[in-house]
């Protein structure tokens, strides 16, 4: 059994956005639904600042000529040990033998105390029936399921939470999540965190890639290399 | 003891004649109808979205909670401890424990997105979430306070099982309140909520709230229906409350200086939000002022205390204190989200201001509001009809000519 998981080189994000639209198109996320972004960072710094040094996008760190700009992609983490999935009360959110952390669509409750538990806050609601512009649906278009679980739907119920599935039905059909497909600069490498020789465990176990907010314990298995790393992705 | 009924109680005008019956009647209603509103709506008829995600529904939830162990506790004692003085309140503890549990399982329902699936919380119980254990353990709390209240009315004689149920409630009450603590005290993810000390600040300010409503229902009941409720049980109650309080404050203190010496920034975050000065300065001044301080001088004051009124308006400023704990509890927790960075967390709405949120806002609806105004009409129809239907009156009224003053 493969545990899947990625590593994202925060050293070649250019920041583009690409990833979080890619998402969006083909998982047919509403306005006002992403589940995925590209968060601006400093180099180095721990993700858990106090507050951020300005509100607005794209907007380099420091004193001129001393500035520095780095990009967090920031979707589900697909934690081992995830408070999501240990909160949940009717085991709505599973973690498949694989990793991925799913949401049950037919059984959530929509309770959201998965939104409160989520150290990432990557988690979003469907507080209202959803709009969209143009109205109507794009990306996989059809529902999907696993073990019998309805884990995907191009358009979600009222008052489900859902997120990042890391694109379970291109997983299950041999392909890569859509935004390692996107992305332009190759920023994203997905692969088995199982075999040892994979580029992603290589990443890991070589190069350093670390968990976010990994003093947490949530043992996620998206890894970032940051982005004073060398570029030593893929070439 | 059927046979000393005193005729010489006031007779009060039947509960359909009584204007406060209409009135809490409509406001019930109109509770009712922001429901249906709601649920045609989705949670979007609500002041939560993606950043602040639980609100009014929850810290009420909490709060009623709360509230419903008083009525236990105080009911307990009296038997557990031997305090004769509280065994007049008895019945009516245990019937608000009734129906406060009930409320605060009820007061779930609105804020699920899919309340339909309600059910699921017993079908597919995952018994990693502190939430499936709360709703286990305030099912257990109703069904047992139902029982308690049914013995004490029905088959008072059994002496021997009362006492039972009273060494089994105490208990109880001290669970309940902890597993509701729980909930947000292992988040993690939450500085906020993530202490060990929050299920003995979840008991005290549940002994504190419990204990005052108790004191302002006897107060009302002493003023407006000519009950005589002894002086040595207004004594006992206000002990208890000038006890909870302090050691309610103390713990909430123990955080906050936690949390200052430490400086933790994201810790410090939150405490600077409800300190003076901050956006949610309000619920300190309840808490720590109109509802700490000023009951806590007129509880030591044994002058002040004296008078049954006071007490009541050191009981209703408790109240206001505990509920505005409670916001602070919910609220701040969430405005600044552990990974803050621009742009914000995903709103799952389209604002004026954009899709993302960096700060996290919330202000309650119209929707809110009535839902949970009419959740505490239905409250005190219900304990109103309780004292009816089962003759409170007159078991208070025996049971004080028992108190020696």
């Amino acid at each position: 059994m493969a545990r899947w998981g990625m590593v994202i080189d925060q050293s070649k994000c250019v920041g583009c956005w690409t990833c979080a639209v890619g998402c969006k198109a083909i998982n047919d996320e509403p306005l006002g639904y992403w589940w995925n972004r590209v968060l601006t960072t400093e180099p180095d710094s721990s993700a858990q600042i106090a507050a951020p040094a300005t509100p607005a996008v794209d907007v380099p760190h420091g004193t001129f000529p001393n500035l520095d700009l780095a990009f967090l992609p920031l979707a589900c983490q697909h934690c081992n040990n995830a408070p999501c999935e240990k909160v949940c009360p009717v085991g709505a959110t599973f973690r498949r033998d694989d990793g991925l952390i799913l949401i049950d669509y037919e059984r959530c409750i929509g309770c959201r105390y998965c939104v409160a538990a989520c150290p990432y806050g990557v988690r979003i609601f469907n507080w209202g029936p959803a709009k969209r512009e143009p109205d109507f649906v794009i990306g996989y278009g059809s529902d999907y399921r696993t073990d019998g679980r309805l884990v995907f739907e191009p358009v979600r119920p009222v008052g489900v939470v859902e997120k990042c599935t890391l694109c379970v039905e291109r997983i299950d059909a041999h392909e890569q999540p859509f935004c390692v497909d996107v992305c332009p600069v190759g920023a994203r490498v997905f692969g088995d965190l199982d075999d040892p020789r994979s580029e992603v465990s290589v990443l890991v176990n070589q190069e350093g890639a670390e968990q976010l907010l990994a003093e947490l314990g949530t043992d996620p298995n998206i890894f970032y290399l940051p982005s004073s790393h060398p570029n030593k992705v893929s070439d | 003891m059927v046979s000393s009924v005193r005729t010489d109680l006031p007779t009060a005008p039947g509960l359909a004649r009584s204007p406060w019956t209409w009135v809490l009647g409509v406001l019930a209603l109109l509770g009712l109808v922001a429901w249906i509103y709601e649920l045609g709506h989705g949670l979007a008829a609500t002041g939560m979205r993606d950043v602040v995600s639980w609100g009014m529904y929850i810290f009420t939830f909490a709060y009623l909670v709360g509230l419903s162990a008083g009525g236990l506790i105080v009911a307990s004692s009296a038997e557990v401890f031997h305090i004769e003085a509280l065994r007049p309140l008895a019945r009516l503890g245990v019937l608000t424990a009734a129906v406060f549990s009930a409320a605060a399982g009820l007061m779930i329902i609105p804020d699920l997105g899919q309340p339909i699936r309600v059910l699921n919380l017993f079908i597919f119980p995952n018994w990693t979430s502190p939430l499936v254990w709360d709703v286990m353990i305030i099912t257990v709390y109703f069904l047992f306070s139902a029982t308690e209240l049914w013995v004490m009315v029905r088959r008072p004689e059994r002496k021997a099982t009362l006492t039972t149920l009273a060494f089994i409630g105490l208990p109880l009450a001290v669970l309940l309140h902890s597993i509701t603590a729980i909930i947000f005290g292992l988040q993690m993810s939450r500085p906020w909520w993530n202490t060990a000390l929050m299920a003995p600040i979840f008991v005290a300010s549940a002994i504190l709230s419990g204990t005052a409503l108790i004191v302002l229902i006897a107060w009302i009941l002493q003023r407006y229906q000519g009950l005589a409720i002894p002086r040595a049980t207004w004594r006992w109650l206000a002990g208890l409350m000038v006890m909870a309080l302090f050691v309610d404050l103390f713990f909430v203190a123990s955080d906050y200086v936690t949390i200052a010496w430490d400086n933790i920034p994201k810790d410090r975050q939150v405490l600077d939000l409800i300190l003076p000065g901050g956006p949610y300065q309000l619920t300190f001044w309840f808490e720590w002022v109109i509802g700490g301080l000023v009951p806590f001088i007129i509880l030591a004051s044994s002058k002040l205390r004296a008078k049954a009124s006071n007490l009541a308006l050191a009981a209703a400023l408790i109240l206001m204190g505990v509920y505005a704990f409670r916001i602070e509890l919910v609220i701040p927790a969430f405005v600044n989200p552990l990974i803050q960075l621009p742009p914000g967390t995903s709103l799952g709405a389209v604002s004026s201001s954009g899709s993302f949120q960096l700060i996290g806002h919330y202000s309650p609806t119209w929707v809110e509001y009535l839902i949970t105004l009419g959740m505490f009409a239905l409250i005190a129809l219900a304990i109103a009809v309780g004292y009816r239907r089962l003759h409170l009156s007159r078991t208070i009224q025996e049971a004080a000519e028992h108190v020696a003053d």
